[in-house]
């Protein structure tokens, strides 16, 4: 294990994501929700790795109408978006989504920066999570990881009967990663770097 | 107190200088230290804290190799500079951020560090970059001992004899720190985890600690070195001296995507910045006795200019002009009156403002805030920003280009097809992951670019925002076009933080990367801009800063253009 600072989750992830050709927003969103999920004590390298892999393989997808169990919509890289898109047209979104952690993440970010009451719904609307007050409260009993077929609307009134529902916890503690998985998003990071010229050594005190 | 009723005597609002005069490289490269600057609001937070500074560990040997420890004590904790003195040859001492070697490295830590912690933190500083940081560490950092200085100081001293002023004045310091990284890098704390550290928690406070300490330690090292060499013959340095002995520095284009990448910080520092500046133009009448201060000034600003000396052309030519601007301004016969005016800095500022260059306004602006720090204390106190990383949802396509007209103008006004204005590219380097800028025409890589290319950006949205209904939400538009994300972000950011954006064309020919880094240097603190390129500059941080000896003392916080009276 070897233990990272938030910064270096924050760059080495949107570099790692630049590296296979992802929008630089979209990777900074990524580092951004991986940032949040760090920070309430949730794993997100694995899950980053995997998005990058299945980028490349287009096997997800950041369309948010054409997404299919197949090829689900990749909330890690769009899920900020969604959540703004649908928090600003006022409208359901259906779809199928992958890895609804990082929504998740998306969700909580909206509620603390602008105070979105937002509902995520499974495909038979049970609800998975919701926003109220600047916080996220995440139906425990349910699974996040898989892609499923979910619905993410705004809400004025939610009734939450009788599910239980836990907010993420704050994580102050220093965060330990598994050290090959970083090693493999560092040297993803590092093929966005560019062999220095001679022409931008000139002149800069070499 | 040097201004009274300071309330009462700001009957009217002088309008803020708007953003298309100041967000300009020229005028930003100009800009000097001031009440604002991190170094000075350091100063008074260890007054305030009551800190007492202290060498808690020395294992320095005769020859300057060994390890020290420097004890901070404040109110409610205790940091400690942890230090490391290398042994190195005079050839592998380099300025640059890519140096293997250093004399000194060092790293701002929490408390004290245990047995265990300083044999980690010993294998580790000497690599500095290469090595594994941990979260009790608050920065790293190294410096290299100044070539053209340090022994001819160390020998004067030994022999009983203080150095030449000139020698002093002309160098400014005798380590110069290559690096100094905060914000969780390589391991390190990140800022974001200070909160509840009322001392630490504002931007670049754990940077400009170190270097403060650096510039403690420099001076107790060769003081120690002098008496180890010399024994009774020996002398330690002047006091006048060693207040003129500030840490140097030399900073390259790794400084420069900051203000790129933090728009709401750069928005929060130049807004502060620019509304002190507004607050003393809207002062309706001057006491004599602040009246003489800002003359004081001016003439200590005139000493500094003459003491000023740099061998790069352009900016030799600045400081003549600013020089010369100074003289004439003190010589002007209408001085005096014009301070006893009503509104006497607006009119002041108003009558000499076309005659003399930027680089002396924003000098003259510096020294306009300098009395006043008790109408400043709110902006002094509020530098920091929060950075959101959601975009507002309550902006339509027909509010992104009513606020592209409004606020981007410069960069729909830049003819984005001519190959001057895409000169150049900004990438990460793969020596050390430093920033770099290539020639677009030459040299490969522009596939992986940074996307500082604001103009062009601004230009492609307005393409596409035009082609699209009005009413269509941002959120929209950017779920639609994630291409169009980065700028449409920025736009809306830019909205309420209108000082968020540099407006020139950062990858044009005529662009120079040296304004950038001065523009924040100068929130530093830093004096004696040394360019060295348009790439890089030398600096010098905490020149004329009180000892820690003196925190206590009142007024010390009062060290703006140092300058030493016999050079």
């Amino acid at each position: 294990m070897i233990s990272v600072s938030l910064n270096e989750i924050y760059s080495e992830t949107y570099k790692a994501l630049r590296s296979v050709n992802i929008e630089w927003s979209l990777a900074k969103d990524s580092a951004n929700k991986a940032k949040w999920l760090v920070q309430h004590g949730q794993n997100f390298l694995g899950s980053i790795l995997k998005t990058a892999d299945l980028y490349q393989k287009k096997e997800i997808t950041i369309s948010i109408n054409e997404n299919t169990n197949k090829k689900p919509l990749a909330s890690a890289l769009i899920g900020l978006l969604l959540v703004e898109y649908v928090s600003a047209n006022k409208i359901t979104w259906e779809g199928y989504i992958d890895n609804s952690k990082f929504l998740l993440a998306a969700m909580g970010i909206i509620a603390e920066e602008q105070q979105i009451n937002l509902i995520l719904e499974n495909e038979q609307k049970e609800i998975i999570a919701f926003t109220k007050e600047k916080k996220i409260y995440v139906n425990s009993n349910l699974d996040t990881k898989v892609t499923s077929y979910s619905y993410l609307k705004t809400y004025d009134y939610i009734e939450e009967k009788n599910t239980k529902f836990t907010s993420f916890k704050k994580n102050k503690e220093v965060t330990n990663l598994n050290d090959k998985c970083w090693e493999r998003l560092k040297s993803m990071a590092f093929e966005t770097y560019v062999p220095e010229s001679e022409t931008s050594k000139s002149g800069a005190g070499y | 107190m040097s201004f009274q009723n300071t309330t009462s005597n700001l009957d009217y609002n002088h309008p803020i200088r708007s953003p298309s005069t100041v967000m300009k490289l020229d005028r930003l490269g100009s800009f000097h230290q001031s009440r604002l600057s991190f170094t000075r609001r350091l100063i008074d937070d260890l007054k305030y804290q009551k800190s007492k500074i202290e060498i808690y560990q020395w294992d320095i040997d005769n020859s300057g190799i060994g390890s020290a420890i420097i004890k901070l004590a404040l109110k409610k904790e205790t940091l400690s500079l942890v230090i490391f003195c290398h042994s190195i040859n005079d050839e592998e001492r380099t300025d640059r951020v890519i140096a293997e070697k250093w004399d000194m490295t060092f790293s701002l830590f929490k408390g004290i560090p245990n047995k265990n912690e300083l044999n980690q933190l010993s294998k580790n500083l000497i690599i500095q970059e290469s090595g594994r940081h941990n979260s009790k560490q608050l920065t790293l950092s190294r410096a290299n001992k100044s070539q053209r200085i340090f022994e001819k100081v160390l020998n004067d001293l030994s022999i009983g004899k203080q150095p030449s002023e000139k020698l002093i004045n002309d160098v400014g310091y005798l380590v110069r720190t290559t690096a100094v990284y905060g914000n969780g890098k390589f391991g390190i704390e990140d800022f974001s985890k200070t909160n509840g550290h009322i001392f630490l928690q504002k931007p670049f406070q754990a940077e400009m600690l170190t270097v403060y300490l650096v510039r403690y330690f420099s001076i107790e090292l060769i003081n120690f070195l002098a008496k180890k060499k010399g024994g009774k013959k020996s002398v330690i340095l002047s006091k006048h001296l060693t207040k003129h002995l500030g840490v140097g520095n030399a900073t390259g284009l790794g400084m420069a995507p900051f203000l790129v990448n933090h728009q709401e910080l750069i928005h929060q520092w130049i807004y502060n910045r620019e509304t002190a500046i507004s607050r003393v133009f809207s002062i309706k009448r001057l006491n004599k006795k602040t009246q003489n201060k800002i003359i004081n000034y001016i003439h200590q600003a005139f000493k500094y200019s003459l003491q000023w000396k740099v061998d790069d052309k352009l900016q030799s030519k600045k400081i003549e002009k600013l020089n010369s601007d100074l003289k004439k301004i003190l010589q002007n016969e209408e001085l005096t009156k014009l301070l006893n005016f009503d509104y006497p800095i607006k009119r002041f500022f108003n009558f000499f403002k076309d005659d003399i260059t930027l680089e002396t306004q924003e000098m003259l602006n510096s020294i306009f805030i300098e009395p006043f720090p008790e109408l400043l204390e709110d902006l002094i106190n509020n530098m920091g920003a929060e950075e959101k990383k959601s975009v507002f949802i309550s902006y339509t396509v027909n509010d992104i280009l009513d606020i592209i007209k409004d606020n981007f103008n410069w960069a729909i006004k830049i003819d984005t097809s001519k190959p001057e204005e895409n000169y150049c590219f900004w990438y990460t380097s793969q020596t050390k992951l430093e920033p770099r800028l290539g020639i677009t025409k030459k040299d490969a890589g522009i596939e992986k670019q940074l996307p500082f290319d604001i103009a062009h950006q601004i230009k492609q949205a307005v393409n596409t925002l035009n082609k699209l209904p009005s009413n269509m939400t941002a959120a929209e538009v950017m779920i639609n076009h994630p291409e169009l994300r980065n700028i449409i972000k920025r736009v809306i950011i830019n909205k309420s933080m209108p000082y968020s954006e540099i407006q020139n064309n950062l990858i044009g020919k005529d662009m120079r990367p040296i304004d950038i880094l001065r523009c924040k240097l100068s929130f530093f603190g830093a004096s004696k801009f040394d360019p060295k390129s348009n790439l890089w500059t030398r600096i010098t941080l905490f020149q004329g800063a009180p000892l820690p000896n003196e925190l206590w003392k009142k007024n010390i916080n009062d060290w703006l253009f140092p300058n030493l009276s016999n050079v």
